[in-house]
């Protein structure tokens, strides 16, 4: 489908909701939640799943890659329990250190969420959309269905005998999210989100905003037509088209709150952490919109001020020192500045032989984080530049 | 699917690479570096990194020794990207400060996701120029091993040479650091 197209398609859409509201429209308002599941059969196929999803999620818990902390485990997995209700004692959250927007959920209750979702969410709604999209695949058992179709397809058992070649048990799971939902299920499991938002009070057009935020990120990498390029939304229903359809939840499922202050409060001390290995995956047109959004935005804008100038300075083209400069002077100027918004100046006045101030900014790069691991390094660009 | 299928070929093509012993003593790695031997290492070839070389002890899944024998201006490190994703590439310049070579190794070390931090970045004679000595650690993505590496390197006529070792950080990378640091002491340019 071209960019044309989709635009024809969510136009439609949008006209047939001023003239009547959609057929599905209504069936978010009125979703009955399942009970809660128990444990399949060994010998079933679905069985199989849940051991093979439990051998993942035993792997998963030793991971030096899952987050340790408490607070932020527990915040998630609080939002994940208003939106599950009765089967909130059945799931369990993960939150896996990886720079890419991701979040699955699977059939034995466990959910991983990677911190390159985390960093992209703008409140606590958004996040709740996600969760609430993944509960929806879940209470309506997609992957079994999934997993049967995968059955009945010649390339899995080939895949599968070369990951067991390796004896990399674990990556079956990859394997099993590499085969994407189709679009009935990933529409559903909207339909089913929102609806799971609405009843825990979350502000359901959040859910719009996150798909919104993710086209313009690849609309940066790829131009006007993302949707063939990432594997994201390869394997997705285009991201237009599920914001327009998201949208029209909303307007069936009106009121809720955003939870801006709860977000932040919660993911403040983490942003650090993410922004940095967000910016070395050097996607740089990409986390320089991301990185605009959350300047714009106010939060913690010095911190985003830098990476934005770390962005500028690694991909450097022909403006991006000067546009680096200018970032890194924004963050130094905070009340209270990263330490490495002032390692920036001084590279960058280094380079272009401004001995004074690339010294100046290198000693008050050290005044404020001493123990830099390149701390050595800075100081004999201090003695050579004095 | 796109990943996996580039992991499975990934992993045929190191199935199907050829080992071949590199020998005790001096030994002369692209055009203008030598480095000498107390141990003999395996030498894969690899031709997804080229130019730089991967040695190994134990084998690529435990540990790695990078060889970068000449990077010259505009060319990539590892341009034969494994994730198979159009990401970009890592491009050297030789007006690059070491932070920015540093910066260069950490994207080509985390293009598979997996965690890089930054230890220590210090100043270092390296093959007789002024270079930069730095240890990291690393969580793999693809295994959630946590390796130690130490990488070694400096820019001469526009050219970067540099030297990098990563091992899991308990048994191995304490087994093998000294022969790397006696190796990267070895390092002479002509
Ligand atoms: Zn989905």
């Amino acid at each position: 489908m071209n960019r044309r197209q989709l635009l024809a398609a969510a136009g439609a859409s949008c006209v047939a909701g001023l003239l009547a509201r959609p057929a599905w429209a209504q069936s978010a308002a009125n979703y009955a939640v399942p009970p809660r599941f128990v444990r399949p059969d060994i010998a079933s196929d679905e069985g199989g799943l849940w051991a093979m999803m439990d051998r993942e999620e035993k792997s998963l818990r030793r991971s030096p890659l899952v987050l340790r902390d408490a607070d932020l485990k527990a915040y998630v997995e609080g939002i994940a329990c208003r939106l599950g209700a009765d089967h909130c004692a059945d799931i369990r959250v993960f939150l896996v250190r990886t720079p890419l927007f991701n979040a699955n959920m699977a059939p034995n209750g466990m959910i991983q969420i990677w911190t390159g979702l985390l960093l992209r969410m703008e409140n606590e709604a958004q996040l709740a959309a996600v969760i609430g999209h993944e509960i929806g695949h879940y209470l309506q058992r997609h992957s079994l269905e999934r997993l049967r179709d995968i059955k009945s397809k010649a390339a899995f058992g080939q895949v599968l005998g070369l990951l067991g070649l390796v004896g990399a048990v674990g990556q079956v799971a990859v394997l099993a999210s590499a085969y994407a939902y189709g679009r009935e299920h990933e529409n559903e499991a909207d339909r089913i989100g929102a609806f799971l938002m609405h009843q825990a009070g979350y502000d359901v057009a959040e859910s719009a905003k996150v798909w919104e935020n993710l086209l313009q990120e690849a609309q940066a990498r790829d131009g006007a037509e993302p949707d063939k390029s990432s594997p994201l939304f390869a394997t997705h229903p285009a991201p237009p088209e599920r914001r327009d359809a998201l949208e029209q939840l909303a307007k069936a499922l009106p009121g809720g709150t955003k939870g801006s202050a709860a977000y932040a409060a919660h993911t403040a001390r983490f942003l650090d952490e993410w922004l940095q290995d967000e910016v070395k995956r050097g996607q740089y047109a990409e986390s320089l919109v991301l990185l605009t959004r959350l300047i714009a935005s106010g939060t913690a804008s010095a911190l985003a001020s830098y990476y934005r100038g770390e962005a500028y300075r690694l991909r450097g083209g022909a403006d991006d020192q000067e546009l680096a400069l200018a970032d890194y002077r924004t963050s130094a100027a905070d009340p209270n500045p990263p330490a490495q918004a002032f390692r920036g100046i001084g590279l960058i006045a280094r380079q272009r032989g401004q001995r004074a101030e690339a010294a100046q900014a290198f000693a008050r790069y050290l005044e404020l984080a001493p123990d830099a691991p390149d701390s050595a390094f800075i100081k004999v660009y201090i003695s050579e530049l004095s | 699917m796109k990943k996996l299928l580039a992991l499975a070929s990934l992993l045929l093509l190191t199935a199907c690479a050829t080992v071949t012993k590199v020998d005790t003593g001096t030994n002369t790695v692209g055009e203008r570096m030598s480095i000498s031997l107390d141990s003999s290492w395996n030498h894969l070839d690899f031709p997804g990194i080229k130019p730089a070389q991967v040695w190994t002890m134990e084998g690529v899944t435990v540990d790695e020794f990078l060889i970068y024998a000449g990077i010259r201006e505009g060319q990539a490190m590892h341009p034969e990207n494994p994730s198979g994703s159009k990401q970009k590439d890592f491009v050297f310049h030789s007006s690059m400060q070491a932070e920015d070579i540093v910066a260069l190794f950490e994207g080509v070390l985390t293009r598979d996701n997996s965690v890089f931090k930054l230890r220590k970045l210090e100043p270092y004679r390296f093959a007789g120029k002024n270079g930069f000595r730095f240890e990291f650690e690393r969580i793999r993505k693809i295994d959630n091993v946590q390796l130690r590496g130490v990488g070694f390197g400096a820019v001469d006529g526009g050219e970067l040479f540099a030297l990098l070792y990563q091992a899991p950080r308990l048994a191995f990378f304490p087994r093998y650091q000294a022969q790397v640091e006696a190796i990267a002491r070895s390092a002479s340019l002509r």
